[in-house]
């Protein structure tokens, strides 16, 4: 099953009649804007991966390498469409308006999350391998009961996840509740090959893809490093998904960081690998289209590579001032109103915490 | 202005890391985010980048060192403002802000360098949210000086929120049930006796277990009934709360011992030790009934026992005559053979199952063994069997025709390789002589030790066994 390619590393552009059609149409502006959502998802993973190594961040997932995928299918959809992410969805997250800092609170542990899902359309990072796709689900049951009485949007609901998630139970009973139900539930996969040190290969026989005829309905396979292809493809499903009939869309890419900052990939894998990705890397393949078609110049991609830069410089600024998450918010947050179980804990653990002697240099001497 | 930058916690709650290499020396200007040393984690190789851009004044670890996370690593002087304006001017404002708690960092985190940093005070490295924060911390906890206990706290406005079934439970006493402690089964088994398991909180503060929601219902006796719950009737399912099948605890506890635990020990060793097999026949045993109503009549057997138990104590002998195997006893490298019987006979006493053993059993004529199970069987009834009676059974019988079974597979007395099992008496249709008629029909089997006996000799035995209940006729060989 041939993911379907519309650029190809060179930065060729290959017709297509289905497809092609739909990146015809656009116009300079959302040419461009999915470059500088890359481009920027690029700098902000770099500027966050240095960050976690100066002791800033408590962690960082970056998502270098498939910005294309992200950026092409968030492009296609409507800003009323709800994404329920993964935890590696920075270039969606950065799509929908969600800011550089908002999106390093969580991985500087001072927030839960740092936006609002509504506000977005964009839940908040899950963290939990491939619990947001029941979130989704139900989500989505949401909008159908919502339709039957009477609302007159027609929105769809994306599940994120990755090649590692698709072994998880909770993807299988979203999938089966999409297809019960008629869901307008879009299911993205990054295939990003590997799920930590697990590679694909080993979790499924076959394309992710096919999985969806298990489930009854469609599965498409797209170049996850083709920003072209992934808009395409999601522009020419989203409305059937719309009608309530589910898709997987199957972005094949790499991951090629780590898997998070407390991970060492040349572990498990070898540069000969990673290396034969990097020429296929989905930003300087589109960069190269771009400017051979005429959409950008080069006066154009520094003024990105500019903006880039400051964004950097600025969340750096910004993440430092952040202020800690107060242990009291994990209790105050659980319920809408006190509640004496969690009221009960909450002065334990501060009682617990206030019961560590004093730290003098006598004890210092025995630790040693 | 001179900064410090500490080693950071890159993995997830690791402790310390191995300076690999050092990418710069002393003097070396460095930009924001350039790599300034190679460590090496529990985890992974790591490249660490500088926070802020200036001057390299110290490399304070060797390659090799392993260092505790937030132990300092490097010394960088900002530089001239050519050097790095923007990030220089970044840290400026950031330091402003900063400035008492960098202080405070700087005493206790480079003592060693000597140098006038402590005064010093810049951005980011100083204040590293982990490596030299709450991870580090953890990592080597301090001891502890007291322990802690859960005390409930009180929430305004709790007692409106409480849930109806709550409110139930806890009979509007005022305590939250939702916080006592226990399992949810210790919850259902209180809703069904009717313990409002706040009220036992209240009493007995900690963990409710099973036995303390029994206790407290069953101190509360009468309570139960006259005004508690079970006063109330059954509630919209039928239910009555408390209702149990007779009076008394829900639960009791009873001791093992005497009889039931002596049986207790040897069927469980029987059970474990010795592969059981067992094999059954259906038999007409209507001449051994004529046989018996005979003796019945006869003066000599007047005052003694004369049951079909009788006739099949004697076809065992018969039988274990001619099935030697059947009568010993497995040990493993060997066993031993039998040239004798010692008929045990299990008997069912208000103590228990008692086995008493009828010594020597072949050496006895008819009269004689009708005497000897007489007199055991009535020994047995009053519960006078001496353990000596016991001991050293070769062969037993287990009668179940008494509580109108047909059969079973009863576990072999230690030591025996083989016990009869023989059910009631029954008239049936049999067909004699391609006639139906009513006969006596009884069935024998048994279980027997297969190590020693296969289906086959068991099969034969018990065969026998019939044989001679058939045509007691046989006896007389």
């Amino acid at each position: 099953m041939q993911p379907i390619q519309l650029l190809a590393p060179d930065g060729s552009f290959a017709e297509d009649e289905v497809y092609a059609p739909y990146i015809r149409a656009l116009g300079d502006d959302v040419l461009r804007e999915m470059y500088r959502s890359m481009a920027t998802a690029r700098r902000l993973d770099n500027e966050a991966t240095s960050l976690q190594r100066q002791g800033q961040l408590e962690l960082w997932v970056p998502c270098l390498g498939q910005e294309a995928g992200q950026t092409g299918v968030i492009t296609a959809l409507r800003e009323d469409d709800m994404v329920f992410p993964t935890y590696r969805e920075h270039a969606m997250a950065l799509h929908r308006g969600i800011t550089p800092e908002e999106l390093l609170r969580q991985f500087r542990a001072a927030g839960h999350s740092g936006w609002d899902p509504l506000e977005h359309s964009f839940n908040v990072y899950s963290v939990v391998l491939g619990a947001q796709t029941l979130h989704a689900a139900g989500w989505a049951m949401g909008l159908q009961r919502d339709q039957a009485a009477g609302r007159a949007e027609d929105e769809l609901v994306v599940a994120c996840l990755g090649d590692g998630a698709s072994s998880q139970g909770d993807v299988h009973e979203s999938m089966v509740f999409a297809s019960s139900y008629g869901l307008p539930m879009l299911y993205f996969i990054q295939n990003n090959h590997w799920a930590i040190s697990v590679p694909v290969a080993t979790q499924s026989k076959h394309p992710l893809a096919l999985r969806a005829h298990g489930y009854g309905f469609e599965g498409v396979r797209v170049d996850g490093n083709d920003v072209l292809a992934s808009f395409a493809v999601a522009a020419h499903h989203a409305p059937q998904v719309r009608e309530g009939n589910p898709q997987i869309i199957e972005a094949v890419t790499y991951r090629m960081g780590a898997h998070t900052t407390a991970d060492d990939p040349t572990k498990y894998r070898t540069s000969e690998e990673v290396e034969s990705w990097k020429a296929k890397d989905p930003i300087s393949r589109y960069a190269t289209w771009l400017e051979a078609e005429g959409h950008a110049d080069s006066g154009w991609f520094s003024e990105v590579d500019a903006e880039a830069k400051d964004l950097a410089a600025d969340l750096r600024r910004a993440a430092m001032s952040m202020e800690g998450l107060e242990l009291e918010r994990v209790f105050d947050t659980v319920y809408a109103e006190p509640h004496r179980q969690i009221e009960t804990e909450k002065a334990w653990l501060k009682d617990f915490e206030a019961g560590f002697a004093e730290q003098t240099g006598e004890t210092e001497g025995e630790r040693r | 202005m001179v900064g410090t930058f500490n080693l950071p916690d890159v993995g997830e709650g690791l402790t310390e890391a191995e300076v690999i290499s050092w990418k710069v020396t002393v003097g070396d200007v460095v930009e924001v985010n350039d790599v300034v040393v190679e460590i090496e984690t529990a985890k992974s190789l790591v490249e660490l980048p500088v926070p802020f851009a200036g001057e390299v004044r110290e490399l304070l670890a060797e390659e090799g060192e392993t260092l505790e996370v937030g132990s300092p690593l490097i010394r960088i002087a900002e530089a001239g403002s050519e050097d790095g304006p923007e990030a220089g001017s970044d840290q400026k404002s950031d330091s402003q802000e900063k400035k008492p708690a960098e202080r405070k960092q700087a005493d206790s985190g480079s003592s060693g360098s000597g140098s006038p940093e402590s005064g010093s005070s810049d951005s980011g490295g100083d204040k590293a949210l982990v490596g030299s924060g709450p991870k580090a911390d953890a990592a080597k906890r301090r001891p502890r000086t007291r322990p802690t206990t859960l005390d409930l706290v009180d929430v305004p406005g709790d007692a409106q929120r409480r849930p109806a079934r709550r409110d139930a439970e806890s009979q509007g006493r005022g305590v939250v049930d939702v916080l006592a402690r226990t399992t949810p089964p210790v919850r259902a088994l209180a809703r069904r006796l009717g313990v409002a398991l706040g009220e036992l909180a209240a009493a007995a503060p900690g963990r409710i277990s099973r036995e303390d929601v029994e206790r407290f219902a069953r101190d509360r006796g009468g309570d139960v009934r006259a005004g508690g719950r079970r006063a109330a009737g059954p509630d919209e399912h039928g239910f009555t709360a408390g209702r149990l099948l007779r009076e008394g605890p829900r639960e009791e506890e009873v001791e093992v011992r005497g009889v039931r635990k002596h049986t207790a020990i040897n069927v469980t060793r029987s059970a474990q030790e010795v592969p059981h097999v067992s094999v059954f026949r259906e038999t007409d045993i209507t001449r051994t009934m004529e046989l018996r109503a005979v003796l019945r009549e006869d003066s000599r057997y007047e005052g003694l026992s004369v049951s079909p138990l009788l006739f099949v104590a004697k076809a065992i002998i018969w039988a274990a005559r001619r099935n030697p195997q059947v009568n010993a006893t497995w040990h493993d490298e060997t066993y031993s053979l039998k040239n004798y019987v010692n008929l045990g006979i299990a008997a069912a006493t208000p103590r228990g199952l008692v086995v008493p053993v009828i010594e020597d059993a072949q050496a006895y004529d008819t009269r004689g063994l009708a005497a000897a199970i007489t007199a055991l069987t009535k020994r047995a009834r009053d519960g006078k069997t001496s353990p000596a009676e016991m001991q050293g059974g070769t062969v037993s019988i287990t009668n179940l025709g008494p509580l109108g079974l047909d059969g079973g597979t009863p576990i072999l007395p230690p030591g025996q390789a083989a016990i009869v099992a023989v059910g009631a008496v029954r008239r049936k249709p049999w067909v004699v002589d391609d006639q139906i008629v009513p006969r006596d029909v009884m069935t024998v089997g048994g279980s027997f030790d297969h190590r020693l006996i296969d289906g086959e000799h068991a099969g034969r035995f018990v065969a026998d066994v019939a044989r001679v209940l058939e045509q007691p006729g046989l006896l007389l060989d």
